[in-house]
Protein backbone atom coordinates (compact mmCIF):
# COMPACT_ATOMS: atom_id res chain seq x y z
CA UNK A 1 0.00 0.00 0.00
CA UNK A 2 2.86 2.22 1.19
CA UNK A 3 4.37 1.76 -2.85
CA UNK A 4 1.14 2.58 -3.94
CA UNK A 5 0.56 5.96 -1.87
CA UNK A 6 4.25 6.52 -2.90
CA UNK A 7 3.72 6.60 -6.40
CA UNK A 8 0.77 8.56 -6.49
CA UNK A 9 2.00 11.08 -4.55
CA UNK A 10 5.07 11.25 -6.79
CA UNK A 11 2.49 12.06 -9.14
CA UNK A 12 -0.08 14.44 -7.80
CA UNK A 13 2.45 16.64 -5.42
CA UNK A 14 0.09 19.08 -4.63
CA UNK A 15 -1.82 19.33 -0.81
CA UNK A 16 -5.49 17.88 -0.18
CA UNK A 17 -8.15 19.95 -1.73
CA UNK A 18 -9.87 20.52 0.50
CA UNK A 19 -7.34 23.19 1.55
CA UNK A 20 -6.74 26.39 0.00
CA UNK A 21 -3.24 25.95 -0.61
CA UNK A 22 -4.13 22.56 -2.27
CA UNK A 23 -7.04 24.34 -4.49
CA UNK A 24 -4.47 26.71 -5.76
CA UNK A 25 -1.76 23.99 -6.31
CA UNK A 26 -4.01 22.10 -8.22
CA UNK A 27 -3.85 24.73 -10.77
CA UNK A 28 -0.39 26.39 -10.56
CA UNK A 29 1.58 22.73 -10.20
CA UNK A 30 -0.52 21.24 -12.94
CA UNK A 31 1.04 22.30 -16.48
CA UNK A 32 -2.82 22.00 -18.38
CA UNK A 33 -4.30 24.11 -15.99
CA UNK A 34 -2.08 26.77 -14.67
CA UNK A 35 -3.69 28.63 -17.92
CA UNK A 36 -6.22 29.95 -15.27
CA UNK A 37 -5.52 32.09 -12.72
CA UNK A 38 -5.43 29.96 -9.09
CA UNK A 39 -8.95 32.28 -7.78
CA UNK A 40 -11.16 33.88 -10.81
CA UNK A 41 -13.42 36.78 -10.72
CA UNK A 42 -17.25 35.33 -9.75
CA UNK A 43 -18.41 38.15 -12.33
CA UNK A 44 -15.47 36.24 -15.18
CA UNK A 45 -17.66 33.42 -14.95
CA UNK A 46 -21.23 35.00 -15.18
CA UNK A 47 -22.73 32.94 -18.47
CA UNK A 48 -24.67 36.06 -19.91
CA UNK A 49 -20.98 38.21 -20.14
CA UNK A 50 -18.93 36.21 -22.36
CA UNK A 51 -22.03 33.05 -23.66
CA UNK A 52 -18.52 31.33 -23.27
CA UNK A 53 -18.18 31.69 -27.15
CA UNK A 54 -14.51 31.32 -26.75
CA UNK A 55 -14.49 28.19 -24.72
CA UNK A 56 -17.37 26.18 -26.93
CA UNK A 57 -14.72 27.52 -30.09
CA UNK A 58 -11.67 25.96 -28.70
CA UNK A 59 -13.75 22.41 -27.51
CA UNK A 60 -15.11 22.11 -31.25
CA UNK A 61 -11.57 22.26 -32.05
CA UNK A 62 -10.89 19.79 -30.07
CA UNK A 63 -13.60 17.61 -31.24
CA UNK A 64 -12.18 18.36 -34.74
CA UNK A 65 -8.77 17.39 -34.19
CA UNK A 66 -9.83 13.92 -32.17
CA UNK A 67 -11.87 13.03 -35.20
CA UNK A 68 -9.91 14.34 -38.11
CA UNK A 69 -6.79 12.14 -36.90
CA UNK A 70 -9.83 9.20 -36.79
CA UNK A 71 -10.80 10.10 -40.02
CA UNK A 72 -6.97 10.38 -41.25
CA UNK A 73 -7.05 6.51 -40.82
CA UNK A 74 -9.08 5.47 -43.45
CA UNK A 75 -8.33 8.14 -45.89
CA UNK A 76 -6.47 8.28 -48.65
CA UNK A 77 -5.83 11.68 -50.56
CA UNK A 78 -5.80 10.59 -54.16
CA UNK A 79 -8.14 10.53 -56.57
CA UNK A 80 -10.60 8.76 -57.17
CA UNK A 81 -9.36 6.58 -54.29
CA UNK A 82 -10.15 9.53 -51.80
CA UNK A 83 -14.12 9.22 -52.90
CA UNK A 84 -13.91 5.54 -52.48
CA UNK A 85 -12.80 6.18 -48.99
CA UNK A 86 -15.18 8.57 -48.70
CA UNK A 87 -18.21 5.82 -49.36
CA UNK A 88 -16.36 3.09 -47.32
CA UNK A 89 -16.60 5.78 -44.48
CA UNK A 90 -19.74 5.80 -44.78
CA UNK A 91 -21.00 2.36 -45.38
CA UNK A 92 -18.36 0.16 -44.62
CA UNK A 93 -16.49 1.38 -41.28
CA UNK A 94 -18.19 1.07 -37.93
CA UNK A 95 -19.12 4.56 -36.82
CA UNK A 96 -17.34 5.87 -39.71
CA UNK A 97 -20.79 8.16 -40.63
CA UNK A 98 -20.86 9.02 -37.44
CA UNK A 99 -17.15 10.67 -36.82
CA UNK A 100 -17.66 12.00 -40.39
CA UNK A 101 -20.63 13.72 -39.21
CA UNK A 102 -19.03 15.09 -36.03
CA UNK A 103 -15.96 16.41 -38.05
CA UNK A 104 -18.67 18.21 -40.43
CA UNK A 105 -21.01 19.60 -37.96
CA UNK A 106 -18.36 20.56 -35.50
CA UNK A 107 -16.63 22.40 -38.29
CA UNK A 108 -20.18 24.13 -39.17
CA UNK A 109 -20.08 25.29 -35.57
CA UNK A 110 -16.68 26.13 -35.34
CA UNK A 111 -17.24 28.89 -38.15
CA UNK A 112 -20.48 30.50 -36.35
CA UNK A 113 -18.78 30.29 -33.10
CA UNK A 114 -15.56 32.19 -34.08
CA UNK A 115 -17.79 34.55 -35.70
CA UNK A 116 -20.40 35.11 -32.63
CA UNK A 117 -17.35 35.20 -30.67
CA UNK A 118 -15.82 37.82 -32.49
CA UNK A 119 -19.08 39.59 -31.82
CA UNK A 120 -18.90 39.58 -28.07
CA UNK A 121 -15.77 41.11 -28.38
CA UNK A 122 -16.74 44.07 -29.97
CA UNK A 123 -19.71 44.74 -29.02
CA UNK A 124 -18.04 44.85 -25.42
CA UNK A 125 -14.85 46.70 -26.53
CA UNK A 126 -12.68 44.22 -25.42
CA UNK A 127 -10.42 44.77 -28.06
CA UNK A 128 -9.03 47.98 -25.99
CA UNK A 129 -5.83 48.29 -24.76
CA UNK A 130 -3.93 46.88 -23.66
CA UNK A 131 -5.89 43.82 -26.07
CA UNK A 132 -5.66 45.25 -29.24
CA UNK A 133 -2.88 42.75 -30.44
CA UNK A 134 -5.16 39.56 -29.31
CA UNK A 135 -7.77 41.07 -31.17
CA UNK A 136 -5.62 40.75 -34.34
CA UNK A 137 -4.51 36.94 -33.82
CA UNK A 138 -8.69 36.63 -33.18
CA UNK A 139 -8.90 37.88 -36.90
CA UNK A 140 -6.35 35.33 -37.88
CA UNK A 141 -7.69 32.71 -35.88
CA UNK A 142 -10.41 33.08 -38.06
CA UNK A 143 -8.99 33.16 -41.09
CA UNK A 144 -7.44 29.93 -39.81
CA UNK A 145 -10.78 28.41 -39.09
CA UNK A 146 -12.48 29.84 -42.82
CA UNK A 147 -8.77 28.04 -44.30
CA UNK A 148 -9.31 25.06 -42.28
CA UNK A 149 -12.49 24.70 -43.73
CA UNK A 150 -11.89 25.26 -47.43
CA UNK A 151 -9.24 22.87 -47.28
CA UNK A 152 -11.15 20.15 -45.52
CA UNK A 153 -14.25 20.12 -47.69
CA UNK A 154 -12.23 19.77 -50.81
CA UNK A 155 -11.13 16.23 -49.41
CA UNK A 156 -13.68 14.60 -49.97
CA UNK A 157 -13.05 14.92 -53.99
CA UNK A 158 -16.80 14.84 -55.03
CA UNK A 159 -18.54 17.31 -56.93
CA UNK A 160 -18.43 20.28 -54.47
CA UNK A 161 -15.11 19.64 -53.67
CA UNK A 162 -13.66 19.77 -56.93
CA UNK A 163 -15.31 22.77 -58.01
CA UNK A 164 -14.62 24.61 -55.11
CA UNK A 165 -11.11 24.01 -55.58
CA UNK A 166 -11.27 25.12 -58.93
CA UNK A 167 -12.91 28.32 -58.39
CA UNK A 168 -11.19 29.09 -54.97
CA UNK A 169 -7.75 28.89 -57.12
CA UNK A 170 -9.03 30.85 -59.87
CA UNK A 171 -10.53 33.73 -57.35
CA UNK A 172 -6.16 33.68 -56.11
CA UNK A 173 -5.43 33.71 -59.50
CA UNK A 174 -6.99 37.04 -59.72
CA UNK A 175 -4.81 38.77 -56.92
CA UNK A 176 -2.23 41.54 -58.99
CA UNK A 177 1.26 40.37 -59.80
CA UNK A 178 1.40 37.01 -58.10
CA UNK A 179 -1.91 35.69 -58.83
CA UNK A 180 -0.98 32.90 -61.57
CA UNK A 181 1.99 31.85 -59.49
CA UNK A 182 0.00 31.44 -56.41
CA UNK A 183 -2.64 29.50 -58.36
CA UNK A 184 0.35 26.88 -59.29
CA UNK A 185 1.64 27.17 -55.64
CA UNK A 186 -1.76 25.47 -54.65
CA UNK A 187 -2.60 23.44 -57.54
CA UNK A 188 1.24 22.30 -57.92
CA UNK A 189 0.39 21.95 -61.47
CA UNK A 190 -1.66 24.13 -64.08
CA UNK A 191 -5.23 22.06 -63.61
CA UNK A 192 -6.71 20.41 -60.29
CA UNK A 193 -5.72 17.33 -60.10
CA UNK A 194 -4.01 15.07 -57.73
CA UNK A 195 -1.07 17.46 -57.16
CA UNK A 196 -3.67 19.71 -56.00
CA UNK A 197 -5.53 17.15 -53.62
CA UNK A 198 -2.17 15.96 -51.55
CA UNK A 199 -1.65 20.10 -51.72
CA UNK A 200 -4.94 20.94 -50.14
CA UNK A 201 -4.76 17.78 -47.89
CA UNK A 202 -1.06 18.36 -46.05
CA UNK A 203 -2.17 22.53 -45.74
CA UNK A 204 -5.51 20.51 -43.96
CA UNK A 205 -4.23 18.30 -41.74
CA UNK A 206 -0.84 19.78 -40.92
CA UNK A 207 0.33 23.19 -41.85
CA UNK A 208 -3.55 25.09 -40.78
CA UNK A 209 -3.82 23.09 -37.64
CA UNK A 210 -0.25 23.87 -36.27
CA UNK A 211 -0.94 27.48 -37.12
CA UNK A 212 -3.90 27.24 -35.42
CA UNK A 213 -2.79 25.18 -32.47
CA UNK A 214 0.37 28.30 -32.10
CA UNK A 215 -1.94 31.28 -32.40
CA UNK A 216 -4.53 29.88 -30.14
CA UNK A 217 -1.80 29.37 -27.22
CA UNK A 218 -0.77 32.85 -27.65
CA UNK A 219 -4.44 33.88 -27.69
CA UNK A 220 -4.97 32.20 -24.60
CA UNK A 221 -2.01 33.47 -22.86
CA UNK A 222 -2.36 37.04 -23.14
CA UNK A 223 -6.47 36.91 -22.23
CA UNK A 224 -4.95 35.65 -18.87
CA UNK A 225 -1.99 38.27 -19.07
CA UNK A 226 -4.64 40.80 -19.28
CA UNK A 227 -6.79 40.27 -16.16
CA UNK A 228 -9.03 37.43 -17.36
CA UNK A 229 -12.60 37.22 -19.59
CA UNK A 230 -12.90 40.69 -19.41
CA UNK A 231 -16.35 42.44 -17.75
CA UNK A 232 -19.23 44.39 -19.02
CA UNK A 233 -18.03 47.60 -17.96
CA UNK A 234 -21.48 48.36 -16.39
CA UNK A 235 -20.92 45.55 -14.09
CA UNK A 236 -17.77 47.35 -12.10
CA UNK A 237 -18.83 49.06 -9.45
CA UNK A 238 -16.76 51.98 -7.43
CA UNK A 239 -13.62 51.24 -9.67
CA UNK A 240 -12.67 53.86 -12.69
CA UNK A 241 -14.17 51.63 -15.55
CA UNK A 242 -12.27 52.06 -17.96
CA UNK A 243 -9.16 51.16 -16.27
CA UNK A 244 -10.70 47.91 -14.40
CA UNK A 245 -10.22 45.59 -17.21
CA UNK A 246 -7.92 47.03 -19.48
CA UNK A 247 -4.71 47.49 -17.14
CA UNK A 248 -2.08 50.34 -16.71
CA UNK A 249 -2.92 52.92 -14.42
CA UNK A 250 -2.41 56.04 -16.86
CA UNK A 251 0.71 57.72 -15.14
CA UNK A 252 3.36 55.18 -13.51
CA UNK A 253 3.55 54.70 -9.96
CA UNK A 254 5.52 52.78 -8.16
CA UNK A 255 3.96 49.06 -7.40
CA UNK A 256 1.96 49.02 -4.37
CA UNK A 257 3.15 46.01 -2.00
CA UNK A 258 -0.52 45.26 -1.11
CA UNK A 259 -0.55 43.59 2.80
CA UNK A 260 -0.32 39.53 3.14
CA UNK A 261 -2.89 37.87 5.17
CA UNK A 262 -1.84 35.88 7.45
CA UNK A 263 -3.75 32.30 5.55
CA UNK A 264 -1.52 33.22 2.25
CA UNK A 265 1.79 32.05 1.16
CA UNK A 266 3.37 34.26 -1.33
CA UNK A 267 6.61 33.72 -3.26
CA UNK A 268 8.82 36.44 -4.11
CA UNK A 269 10.66 36.24 -7.32
CA UNK A 270 12.13 39.77 -8.10
CA UNK A 271 11.44 42.93 -7.89
CA UNK A 272 11.10 45.22 -11.11
CA UNK A 273 10.59 48.57 -11.44
CA UNK A 274 7.90 49.56 -13.48
CA UNK A 275 4.33 49.03 -14.12
CA UNK A 276 2.08 46.28 -14.85
CA UNK A 277 1.09 46.60 -18.39
CA UNK A 278 -1.92 43.81 -16.98
CA UNK A 279 -4.77 43.52 -14.65
CA UNK A 280 -3.50 42.88 -10.86
CA UNK A 281 -6.37 41.99 -8.42
CA UNK A 282 -6.32 44.30 -5.47
CA UNK A 283 -6.95 43.55 -1.72
CA UNK A 284 -10.94 44.91 -2.50
CA UNK A 285 -11.33 43.00 -4.94
CA UNK A 286 -9.58 39.65 -3.32
CA UNK A 287 -13.41 39.52 -2.34
CA UNK A 288 -15.01 39.03 -5.64
CA UNK A 289 -12.98 35.76 -6.64
CA UNK A 290 -13.22 32.49 -5.69
CA UNK A 291 -10.91 29.40 -6.50
CA UNK A 292 -10.91 28.28 -9.97
CA UNK A 293 -11.22 24.62 -8.32
CA UNK A 294 -13.90 23.94 -8.79
CA UNK A 295 -16.01 26.88 -9.89
CA UNK A 296 -14.38 27.65 -13.17
CA UNK A 297 -13.61 24.55 -13.76
CA UNK A 298 -17.13 23.09 -12.88
CA UNK A 299 -18.35 25.41 -15.40
CA UNK A 300 -15.79 24.83 -18.04
CA UNK A 301 -16.62 20.96 -17.71
CA UNK A 302 -20.30 21.37 -18.74
CA UNK A 303 -19.68 23.41 -21.14
CA UNK A 304 -17.75 21.24 -22.43
CA UNK A 305 -20.17 18.42 -22.38
CA UNK A 306 -23.09 20.29 -23.80
CA UNK A 307 -21.31 21.47 -26.61
CA UNK A 308 -19.79 17.29 -27.32
CA UNK A 309 -23.41 16.27 -26.73
CA UNK A 310 -24.76 18.63 -28.90
CA UNK A 311 -22.10 17.98 -31.60
CA UNK A 312 -22.98 13.93 -30.93
CA UNK A 313 -26.74 14.17 -30.98
CA UNK A 314 -26.63 16.36 -34.24
CA UNK A 315 -24.29 13.53 -35.69
CA UNK A 316 -26.70 11.03 -35.06
CA UNK A 317 -29.35 12.53 -37.29
CA UNK A 318 -28.10 14.84 -39.54
CA UNK A 319 -25.44 13.27 -42.19
CA UNK A 320 -22.85 15.46 -43.27
CA UNK A 321 -23.45 15.77 -47.27
CA UNK A 322 -21.38 13.82 -49.94
CA UNK A 323 -22.11 14.57 -53.95
CA UNK A 324 -21.22 12.41 -56.50
CA UNK A 325 -17.78 11.44 -57.66
CA UNK A 326 -15.69 15.09 -59.19
CA UNK A 327 -16.54 15.24 -63.08
CA UNK A 328 -14.40 17.69 -64.63
CA UNK A 329 -16.37 17.57 -67.40
CA UNK A 330 -20.11 18.89 -65.63
CA UNK A 331 -20.49 21.76 -63.61
CA UNK A 332 -23.02 20.93 -61.32
CA UNK A 333 -26.07 23.59 -61.65
CA UNK A 334 -25.87 25.85 -59.67
CA UNK A 335 -22.34 25.02 -58.37
CA UNK A 336 -22.74 26.39 -54.58
CA UNK A 337 -20.40 26.68 -51.96
CA UNK A 338 -20.87 26.00 -48.33
CA UNK A 339 -23.24 28.37 -46.74
CA UNK A 340 -20.48 30.48 -45.06
CA UNK A 341 -18.93 30.87 -48.60
CA UNK A 342 -22.01 31.78 -50.14
CA UNK A 343 -21.23 35.89 -49.65
CA UNK A 344 -18.11 35.69 -50.96
CA UNK A 345 -19.55 33.51 -53.79
CA UNK A 346 -22.25 36.16 -54.43
CA UNK A 347 -19.65 39.01 -54.37
CA UNK A 348 -17.54 37.10 -56.92
CA UNK A 349 -20.38 37.01 -59.16
CA UNK A 350 -20.25 40.32 -59.63
CA UNK A 351 -16.53 40.80 -60.45
CA UNK A 352 -14.06 38.20 -59.64
CA UNK A 353 -11.30 41.18 -59.01
CA UNK A 354 -13.53 43.75 -57.28
CA UNK A 355 -15.35 40.45 -55.14
CA UNK A 356 -13.25 37.98 -54.94
CA UNK A 357 -9.68 39.95 -54.40
CA UNK A 358 -10.38 43.46 -53.15
CA UNK A 359 -13.32 43.21 -51.28
CA UNK A 360 -12.49 40.51 -48.55
CA UNK A 361 -8.98 41.63 -48.37
CA UNK A 362 -10.51 45.23 -47.62
CA UNK A 363 -13.11 43.52 -44.88
CA UNK A 364 -9.71 41.80 -43.64
CA UNK A 365 -7.78 44.89 -43.14
CA UNK A 366 -10.59 46.78 -41.49
CA UNK A 367 -11.23 44.15 -39.06
CA UNK A 368 -7.16 44.06 -38.27
CA UNK A 369 -7.41 47.61 -38.16
CA UNK A 370 -9.91 48.16 -35.43
CA UNK A 371 -8.26 48.16 -32.55
CA UNK A 372 -5.55 50.69 -33.71
CA UNK A 373 -8.18 52.91 -35.22
CA UNK A 374 -10.45 53.12 -32.73
CA UNK A 375 -9.21 55.91 -30.37
CA UNK A 376 -12.32 55.84 -27.92
CA UNK A 377 -11.03 54.97 -24.70
CA UNK A 378 -14.69 54.26 -23.53
CA UNK A 379 -16.01 50.78 -23.40
CA UNK A 380 -19.93 52.34 -22.62
CA UNK A 381 -21.91 51.39 -25.23
CA UNK A 382 -23.27 55.02 -25.05
CA UNK A 383 -20.08 56.33 -26.05
CA UNK A 384 -19.57 54.50 -29.33
CA UNK A 385 -22.96 54.76 -31.02
CA UNK A 386 -21.36 55.36 -34.23
CA UNK A 387 -18.79 52.04 -34.10
CA UNK A 388 -21.56 49.88 -33.09
CA UNK A 389 -23.59 51.15 -36.08
CA UNK A 390 -20.58 50.41 -38.45
CA UNK A 391 -19.68 47.33 -37.55
CA UNK A 392 -23.71 45.95 -37.01
CA UNK A 393 -23.79 47.08 -40.69
CA UNK A 394 -20.78 45.15 -41.54
CA UNK A 395 -22.36 41.86 -39.59
CA UNK A 396 -25.94 42.11 -41.46
CA UNK A 397 -24.65 42.95 -45.00
CA UNK A 398 -22.29 39.58 -44.81
CA UNK A 399 -25.30 37.57 -43.62
CA UNK A 400 -27.41 38.85 -46.12
CA UNK A 401 -24.81 38.48 -49.06
CA UNK A 402 -25.31 34.73 -47.60
CA UNK A 403 -28.73 34.86 -47.22
CA UNK A 404 -29.08 35.58 -50.62
CA UNK A 405 -26.47 33.46 -52.38
CA UNK A 406 -28.31 30.53 -50.27
CA UNK A 407 -31.95 31.01 -50.48
CA UNK A 408 -32.34 33.25 -53.67
CA UNK A 409 -29.62 31.97 -56.43
CA UNK A 410 -30.60 29.39 -58.77
CA UNK A 411 -29.05 28.06 -61.83
CA UNK A 412 -26.88 29.85 -63.72
CA UNK A 413 -26.87 32.13 -60.35
CA UNK A 414 -30.06 33.54 -61.56
CA UNK A 415 -31.74 35.64 -59.02
CA UNK A 416 -34.81 33.05 -57.53
CA UNK A 417 -36.71 33.55 -55.10
CA UNK A 418 -36.97 30.76 -52.60
CA UNK A 419 -40.54 30.13 -52.89
CA UNK A 420 -40.56 29.22 -56.74
CA UNK A 421 -39.95 25.84 -57.48
CA UNK A 422 -37.37 25.37 -60.36
CA UNK A 423 -38.48 22.23 -61.81
CA UNK A 424 -34.94 20.50 -63.58
CA UNK A 425 -31.58 22.59 -64.41
CA UNK A 426 -30.99 25.32 -67.59
CA UNK A 427 -30.15 22.77 -69.78
CA UNK B 1 34.29 56.90 -33.67
CA UNK B 2 36.92 54.67 -31.58
CA UNK B 3 37.91 51.01 -32.73
CA UNK B 4 34.93 49.57 -30.62
CA UNK B 5 32.46 51.49 -32.10
CA UNK B 6 33.68 50.64 -35.18
CA UNK B 7 33.95 47.41 -34.84
CA UNK B 8 30.49 46.89 -33.30
CA UNK B 9 28.73 48.48 -36.34
CA UNK B 10 31.08 46.54 -39.06
CA UNK B 11 30.58 43.49 -37.09
CA UNK B 12 26.67 44.20 -36.77
CA UNK B 13 26.46 44.75 -40.56
CA UNK B 14 28.08 42.25 -41.83
CA UNK B 15 26.01 40.04 -38.97
CA UNK B 16 22.39 41.59 -39.98
CA UNK B 17 23.27 41.48 -43.83
CA UNK B 18 24.33 37.35 -43.28
CA UNK B 19 21.07 36.81 -41.37
CA UNK B 20 18.67 38.87 -44.06
CA UNK B 21 20.60 36.79 -47.08
CA UNK B 22 20.37 33.43 -45.38
CA UNK B 23 17.27 33.63 -44.47
CA UNK B 24 15.93 35.48 -48.20
CA UNK B 25 17.73 32.45 -49.77
CA UNK B 26 16.13 29.79 -47.72
CA UNK B 27 12.84 31.62 -48.25
CA UNK B 28 12.95 31.52 -51.89
CA UNK B 29 14.32 28.03 -52.08
CA UNK B 30 11.20 26.61 -49.94
CA UNK B 31 9.05 28.57 -52.74
CA UNK B 32 10.95 27.16 -55.80
CA UNK B 33 10.85 23.86 -54.03
CA UNK B 34 6.89 23.88 -53.88
CA UNK B 35 6.52 24.65 -57.71
CA UNK B 36 7.39 21.32 -59.59
CA UNK B 37 10.08 20.76 -62.09
CA UNK B 38 8.12 18.57 -63.72
CA UNK B 39 4.06 18.47 -64.69
CA UNK B 40 2.97 14.82 -64.89
CA UNK B 41 -0.43 16.52 -67.25
CA UNK B 42 -1.76 15.96 -70.21
CA UNK B 43 -0.02 17.62 -73.08
CA UNK B 44 -1.15 21.52 -74.63
CA UNK B 45 -1.09 19.74 -78.03
CA UNK B 46 -2.93 16.39 -78.77
CA UNK B 47 -4.68 14.85 -81.42
CA UNK B 48 -8.75 14.51 -81.49
CA UNK B 49 -9.45 11.65 -84.34
CA UNK B 50 -10.43 12.17 -87.93
CA UNK B 51 -12.12 14.60 -89.72
CA UNK B 52 -15.25 12.35 -90.10
CA UNK B 53 -15.52 11.80 -86.56
CA UNK B 54 -17.22 14.93 -85.89
CA UNK B 55 -20.70 15.32 -87.25
CA UNK B 56 -22.19 19.05 -88.70
CA UNK B 57 -24.35 20.72 -86.49
CA UNK B 58 -24.06 21.28 -82.79
CA UNK B 59 -20.47 20.87 -81.50
CA UNK B 60 -19.22 18.05 -80.05
CA UNK B 61 -17.85 18.45 -76.79
CA UNK B 62 -14.48 16.28 -76.30
CA UNK B 63 -14.96 15.86 -71.49
CA UNK B 64 -11.30 15.04 -70.85
CA UNK B 65 -9.71 18.23 -72.82
CA UNK B 66 -12.45 20.36 -72.08
CA UNK B 67 -13.39 22.12 -75.49
CA UNK B 68 -16.19 21.78 -77.71
CA UNK B 69 -15.09 20.89 -81.44
CA UNK B 70 -17.52 22.66 -84.15
CA UNK B 71 -17.91 21.61 -87.76
CA UNK B 72 -19.35 23.50 -90.13
CA UNK B 73 -20.57 22.21 -94.07
CA UNK B 74 -18.74 25.97 -95.65
CA UNK B 75 -16.62 26.75 -93.27
CA UNK B 76 -14.77 23.75 -91.50
CA UNK B 77 -13.59 23.04 -87.69
CA UNK B 78 -13.26 25.51 -85.03
CA UNK B 79 -12.08 24.58 -81.32
CA UNK B 80 -13.41 26.61 -78.73
CA UNK B 81 -12.34 26.13 -74.79
CA UNK B 82 -15.36 25.35 -72.36
CA UNK B 83 -13.79 27.01 -69.76
CA UNK B 84 -15.01 29.61 -68.64
CA UNK B 85 -12.56 32.82 -68.52
CA UNK B 86 -14.62 33.82 -65.25
CA UNK B 87 -13.56 31.70 -62.41
CA UNK B 88 -12.54 28.14 -65.01
CA UNK B 89 -16.00 26.60 -64.86
CA UNK B 90 -17.02 24.42 -67.67
CA UNK B 91 -19.36 26.03 -69.68
CA UNK B 92 -22.68 24.65 -71.20
CA UNK B 93 -23.33 25.25 -75.46
CA UNK B 94 -27.10 25.34 -76.16
CA UNK B 95 -28.56 24.59 -79.36
CA UNK B 96 -31.46 26.28 -78.52
CA UNK B 97 -29.75 29.65 -78.49
CA UNK B 98 -26.39 28.82 -80.13
CA UNK B 99 -24.81 30.40 -77.03
CA UNK B 100 -22.30 29.18 -73.89
CA UNK B 101 -23.41 28.93 -70.61
CA UNK B 102 -21.66 29.07 -67.19
CA UNK B 103 -23.01 26.76 -64.54
CA UNK B 104 -21.51 29.21 -61.75
CA UNK B 105 -22.23 32.55 -61.94
CA UNK B 106 -24.17 32.49 -64.98
CA UNK B 107 -21.71 34.41 -67.86
CA UNK B 108 -23.02 34.11 -71.13
CA UNK B 109 -21.45 33.59 -74.23
CA UNK B 110 -22.26 34.38 -78.01
CA UNK B 111 -21.35 32.06 -80.62
CA UNK B 112 -18.81 33.68 -81.24
CA UNK B 113 -17.17 33.13 -77.53
CA UNK B 114 -17.47 36.92 -76.75
CA UNK B 115 -19.21 37.94 -73.58
CA UNK B 116 -23.18 38.96 -73.59
CA UNK B 117 -23.81 38.90 -69.84
CA UNK B 118 -22.36 38.23 -66.71
CA UNK B 119 -19.24 38.28 -64.62
CA UNK B 120 -16.76 36.82 -67.29
CA UNK B 121 -14.14 39.14 -68.06
CA UNK B 122 -13.35 38.21 -71.49
CA UNK B 123 -13.97 35.92 -74.12
CA UNK B 124 -14.02 32.42 -74.08
CA UNK B 125 -10.47 31.08 -76.07
CA UNK B 126 -10.47 29.57 -79.65
CA UNK B 127 -7.18 26.75 -80.27
CA UNK B 128 -5.49 26.34 -83.21
CA UNK B 129 -6.59 23.04 -85.20
CA UNK B 130 -3.92 22.06 -87.88
CA UNK B 131 -4.22 18.46 -89.74
CA UNK B 132 -1.25 15.92 -88.93
CA UNK B 133 0.59 14.34 -90.71
CA UNK B 134 -1.48 10.88 -90.36
CA UNK B 135 -4.84 12.85 -91.22
CA UNK B 136 -5.93 13.62 -87.74
CA UNK B 137 -6.90 16.53 -86.39
CA UNK B 138 -4.39 18.36 -83.69
CA UNK B 139 -5.55 20.46 -81.38
CA UNK B 140 -3.07 23.27 -80.05
CA UNK B 141 -4.33 24.84 -76.50
CA UNK B 142 -1.00 26.93 -76.44
CA UNK B 143 -2.19 28.73 -79.48
CA UNK B 144 -5.15 31.30 -79.13
CA UNK B 145 -6.67 32.21 -82.50
CA UNK B 146 -9.53 34.57 -83.45
CA UNK B 147 -13.21 33.67 -83.12
CA UNK B 148 -13.03 33.71 -87.14
CA UNK B 149 -10.29 31.07 -87.20
CA UNK B 150 -11.74 27.97 -89.34
CA UNK B 151 -9.57 24.74 -90.94
CA UNK B 152 -10.96 23.69 -94.27
CA UNK B 153 -10.47 19.76 -94.46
Amino acid sequence: MNLIREIWQSIVRRDPLSTDKGKSELVFLNVWLHIHPAKVKKENMKFRHTFYLGFITFFLFLILLTTGIALMVYYRPYPPQAYQDMKDLQFAVFMGTFLRNMHRWAAHGMVICVFLHMCRVFYTGSYKKPRQFNWVIGVLLLLLTLSLSFTGYLLPWDQLAYWAITVGTNIGSYAPLIGGQLRELLLGGHSVGEGALIRFYVLHVAVLPAAMILLTIVHFWRVRKDGGLSRPVWKLKGKKEELVTIGAPAVAVPMQASAASKDKTYGLMEVVSGKPIFETVTPEEEEDTVFSYPYAFVREAVVLMATVTTVMTMSLFLNAPLEELANPAKTPNPAKAPWYFLGLQELVSHSAFLGGVVAPALMVLALLAIPYLDRNPSRRPRDRKLILWLFTIFVVANLALIVIGTFFRGPGWAMVPPWVHVVGGAE
Amino acid sequence: MNRREFFKISWGTVGLAALVSGVGVSLAAVVRFLMPSVFYEPPQSFKIGEPGDFPFGPPTFLVAEKIFVFRDREKGFAVASAVCTHLGCTVAHFSSDQRFHCPCHGSVFAADGSVQHGPAPRALDWFEVTMARDGKLLVNKDKVVPPNYRLMV
